[in-house]
């Protein structure tokens, strides 16, 4: 069929062909007809499309599963011919030659077991060998992709002629082995062919006892021997051995390109895939525990090459360490619980181990860690706000137990301390000189060393140093001194004699300020790194105020802070000193009024926006006000609420426009008006633009807030009559509110200009 | 009463959203080889994708490649098809080759409709219906049998697939590669065709698979385009032209091609062999 369209193109016959080639797919019977027919098209003399559309085709049906064995040896034998003369001509088109060599690799098994049952076929066993030899010589000069092919052709070739253990599948001719060729078959000579396959399995497995650092050809020789190990035991220790002493990771020293990183990768893991699925397959191989430290080595070098293996591994040996330092610590515990004279019941969770003889500085009787590491370590290094985190986690998590147990513990070790030195000072009189030249316990050693350890907990101590400078000083000691004298003249250096903490450096009021501001200040940095809480939840009356970390808590505890830390002292406390000292108060202000200060600055600098702090920290100054009055009979010592209510007033109305009716709000929701306070929006009338908002902030008080209705009244009335400006908008309002009142007035100021006019005329006249 | 002056105005926060990546992957595909399959220079190497249930990622891919025009199919290694379930010891499990897309995609949607159209698995089974009929296990695939049947046609990216054979695996995750690899070890290889096993490390999540999908375009068009080269480099010159040395093959390329693709890729890790069928 195909053969007759020679006079069409290359294109239209390849068309046809596609055509023939789906008959094939569709329908296996097609196959003998089909690969028969096209044998004209695609032989070595055609051109190469077709060359190479034949020699995939080939390759395709030879191998296909469709077809049985036996089904394929018809088809086979007759392609042997044109398959040897496209391996024969000299073109060297690498997708013919690879896809040729493949064609004759699925051919081989099949025209192997057609020999063994047909020895009379000498043609096709010689057309057989005649590729196998042509392949054989193209193998070491072929390119990579040839090269591909002519393995996979070799590893059929070893496959058929070595000796099967029936464990492979039985289809598509991988169960053709040397088994069946008969002891003495005319063509096949069992010993050549297997002397053969094993000449052709070294020359394959050459390129893993090169180290090859050919990727391609190093995983297509590995992916292809695991049938072989599995079914041919003749090969298993050969390729095994092989494979063990290939080193897949070689590559690993020369630049890590992109390409050769794929490459490193690939071989490894190609080479363990290999090693891990005969394993799997065989647990109880002679290999296995050869194959299995295998494994596990290139697994670690793989981790050694690869950076991010690199970093797990670095943290696993940090992890080791720290496992260690907490073994130390529990070990020597231990010891230091066993080897101790004087036993101190061992508690379950803590042990404290009672000191040593010898002095002791006060950081060692702190020092509850057995380990010497953590010792050493100098707490100073750590930074304040990091150590104070720390204490106030460690203290919250700390079962109460164990911190008893610890104080306990401490307390032991007081009282033994305590117990030496009374012992020591029974003892010690009749022997002065001693005393002075082992220890003096009462004043020279704490004496030295109490500048750096009573505050800065800095554990030097060292328990063997100390026992062999004791025992240092004992040797200096007048050597006729009996034994037991010394033990219980060492015994006195136990001894804590009286001992008072120095009082901590006087803070003179102007330090004390300056920290103080310094702390506040602090105290609103924190401001503005909190995000602004946007989403405010309606928790009503139940809310607690500052349970979350947003501004708006930290707000409340600043307001709280300006308020009520001082509230109770200053009271009593600053008033006598104010007088005294005669200080100056605006340089030494109480701490609370520096939060003042800071928050009326804080609250300006964009008052619009934050005019919900002032009225939350108003509140606050008259709640703390409340209590204030309450506690101290309603004096009004110490009461902060007005004060700084005009204040802010004050502040905020230099800057007031027409449009700001947060002013209004503002006032509308502090907790108390006072006369003065209202008295300041009459300011505003001096501006004919703002007097609208003072009216109507003030009419809002009217209607909404009826305690200060009077006062808010009051307030108009004294705009309607000092500001001529105001009078329009006043008199309404108060026409409403205070009926008669503007009549009144008006009579009141006719009657006093009637007087006015009548004493001015009488003045005149 | 008076205005609240002091209300914050609310941050709008323009939140990085995955829609772009989708938008772009269409265009992606619109400009990747699209020539047909006739056309001798049109040459396509054909792909299999794997993943573990035959279900998101290798489906993604799947489509993905398809649309590309790439003859695909798909594959999963588990040993059964597990979707999310209620809970996460409630998985949805399915036997692979004998359901099908659609029969899962009524059976979830009169189960919980709610649910499963929230966590995407309607959406994905919907699609996935379009692709192929049901989810096929790689272990039971017969390599090289032709997949020919009248029922197959409709298949997105059937066009090439005839044969049955594919000349790329990609796997989206090391332990189906390694099925894969295994699996062919196993079988012995009695095709003896060479096959490109590539893992490309995706994870199991929607997002994840497009990205990935994207990705495996990508590196089609890369191999694709150097397979093609082979074949038309060689076409051009004369048939006794000799073995030029520094004419590469297309084997050769690939750990090149997928070293460079892992640079414009490193989130997702690759590995190749060199496996045969």
């Amino acid at each position: 069929m195909a053969s007759s369209s020679s006079p069409l193109s290359v294109k239209e016959q390849l068309q046809q062909l596609q055509l023939a080639r789906k008959l094939t797919l569709e329908n296996k019977e097609y196959y003998d007809r089909i690969v028969k027919g096209v044998l004209p098209v695609i032989g070595p003399s055609g051109p190469l499309e077709l060359r190479r559309w034949g020699a995939e085709f080939l390759a395709e049906s030879l191998a296909t599963p469709v077809l049985n064995m036996r089904e394929k040896e018809n088809m086979t034998l007759a392609v042997l011919e044109t398959l040897s003369s496209l391996l024969e001509s000299e073109q060297n088109d690498t997708i013919v030659l690879k896809a040729t060599i493949a064609a004759a690799a699925s051919a081989y098994p099949i025209v192997f077991r057609w020999i063994v049952n047909n020895s009379y076929h000498t043609e096709a066993w010689e057309q057989m060998s005649k590729i196998k030899a042509r392949i054989l010589q193209l193998w070491d000069g072929a390119l990579p992709p040839v090269k591909l092919s002519c393995i996979k052709f070799v590893q059929r070739v070893v496959l058929a002629q070595t000796a099967s253990n029936g464990m492979e599948a039985k289809y598509l001719g991988l169960d053709i082995s040397l088994n069946m060729v008969p002891p003495n078959h005319p063509l096949l000579d069992s010993r050549h062919m297997e002397a053969e396959a094993t000449g052709l399995l070294d020359r394959m497995l050459g390129v893993l006892q090169d180290h090859s650092n050919d990727a391609l050809l190093v995983d297509a020789t590995l992916n292809c021997l695991s049938i072989l190990i599995r079914s041919r035991p003749s090969t298993t220790n050969r390729i095994i051995n092989s494979v063990l002493n290939f080193n897949p990771l070689k590559l690993a020293n020369s630049p890590m390109t992109p390409k050769n990183k794929v490459l490193i990768k690939s071989m490894e893991k190609t080479t363990r895939m290999l090693m891990i699925h005969i394993l799997k397959r065989d647990p109880n191989n002679q290999h296995a525990g050869k194959i299995q430290q295998y494994i596990e080595r290139i697994v670690r070098s793989r981790a050694d090459i690869f950076d991010e293996a690199g970093r797990n591994k670095r943290a696993l040996a940090d992890q080791a360490q720290y496992e260690n330092a907490k073994r130390q610590k529990l070990e020597s515990a231990a010891a230091a619980a066993a080897s101790a004279a004087a036993v101190a019941p061992p508690s379950p969770q803590v042990v404290i181990p009672p000191l040593a003889l010898g002095p002791h500085t006060l950081a060692a009787v702190f020092t509850l860690t057995q380990n010497a590491g953590l010792q050493a370590f100098n707490a100073k290094q750590i930074q304040n706000d990091l150590a104070a985190k720390i204490v106030v986690k460690a203290l919250t998590s700390l079962d109460p137990a164990v911190l008893d147990m610890a104080v306990n513990g401490i307390r032991t070790r007081f009282a033994a301390l305590h117990a030496a030195a009374a012992a020591a000072a029974a003892v010690a009189p009749p022997v002065p000189v001693q005393q002075s030249t082992v220890i003096n316990p009462s004043t020279a050693l704490l004496g030295v060393e109490e500048e750096d350890d009573d505050d800065d907990y800095e554990p030097n101590f060292n328990a063997a140093e100390d026992t062999e400078q004791i025992l240092n000083k004992l040797d200096n000691a007048p050597p006729e001194e009996p034994a037991d004298q010394l033990m219980m003249d060492s015994n006195t250096s136990l001894g804590l004699g009286h001992f008072e903490l120095p009082p901590p450096p006087l803070i003179d009021p102007d330090t004390a300020t300056k920290v103080g501001q310094v702390v506040a200040s602090r105290v609103f940095a924190t401001l503005g790194g909190l995000a602004e809480n946007t989403r405010k939840p309606k928790a009503g009356i139940n809310r607690l105020a500052a349970s979350s970390y947003d501004r708006e808590s930290w707000m409340t505890v600043v307001t709280r802070l300006a308020t009520r830390s001082t509230a109770g002292l200053s009271g009593d406390g600053i008033k006598p000193e104010e007088n005294s000292n005669a200080l100056d108060r605006s340089r030494n202000m109480p701490l609370s009024d520096v939060y003042r200060e800071m928050l009326y600055a804080y609250i300006l600098e964009d008052w619009r926006r934050r005019i919900e702090v002032a009225v939350a920290w108003l509140c606050e100054e008259w709640y703390n006000d409340q209590l204030t009055k309450r506690m101290n009979g309603n004096s009004e010592v110490g009461l902060n609420y007005e004060r700084c209510a005009l204040r802010l007033v004050d502040g905020v109305l230099a800057y007031i426009t027409p449009q700001d009716k947060v002013l209004t709000r503002f006032l509308a929701e502090i907790p108390e008006l006072s006369r003065t306070l209202l008295g300041r929006l009459k300011t505003l009338c001096g501006d004919p633009t703002t007097v609208q908002l003072a009216l109507q902030t003030l009419l809002y008080q009217v209607m909404m807030r009826p305690p200060v209705r009077e006062i808010a009244l009051d307030t108009v009335a004294s705009i309607w009559m000092e500001y001529e400006d105001a009078r329009p908008l006043a008199a309404k309002y108060l026409v409403k509110w205070r009926p008669g009142f503007i009549e009144a007035q008006q009579a009141a100021a006719a009657q006093a200009a009637a007087q006015a006019g009548g004493n001015g005329n009488g003045i005149t006249a | 009463m008076a205005s609240n002056d002091g209300g914050n105005p609310a941050a709008v926060q323009t939140s990085p959203t995955q829609s772009a990546p989708a938008q772009n992957s269409a265009a992606q595909n619109a400009s990747s080889q699209n020539e047909p399959r006739e056309d001798p220079g049109g040459f396509k190497l054909k792909f299999c994708t794997v993943c573990a249930s035959n279900q998101n990622r290798s489906m993604e891919g799947h489509l993905r490649l398809a649309l590309a025009n790439y003859p695909v199919i798909s594959f999963g290694t588990g040993s059964l098809v597990r979707l999310p379930g209620p809970t996460i010891t409630q998985p949805n499990v399915y036997k692979f080759n004998e359901t099908s897309y659609d029969s899962i995609y009524r059976e979830l949607e009169a189960k919980d409709p709610r649910l499963y159209r929230a966590n995407g698995l309607l959406n994905m089974l919907g699609r996935n219906r379009s692709i192929k009929w049901g989810p096929e296990r790689w272990q039971d695939w017969q390599i090289g049998m032709p997949r020919v049947n009248k029922d197959r046609e409709h298949e997105k990216g059937y066009s090439g697939m005839e044969a049955g054979i594919a000349d790329i695996v990609i796997t989206c995750e090391e332990r189906c590669w390694d099925a894969v690899v295994d699996d062919l070890m196993n079988r012995g290889s009695p095709l003896n065709r060479a096959v490109h096993v590539i893992n490309i490390d995706i994870k199991d999540n929607h997002e994840e698979a497009s990205v990935g999908g994207r990705a495996m375009v990508d590196l089609a068009d890369s191999l694709n385009k150097v397979a093609a080269e082979e074949r038309e480099k060689v076409g051009a010159e004369a048939f006794d032209s000799g073995t030029g040395a520094a004419r590469a093959s297309f084997d050769e390329r690939v750990p090149e091609v997928l070293g460079e693709w892992q640079e414009r890729w490193p989130n997702l890790p690759a590995t190749w062999t060199l496996a045969w069928f």
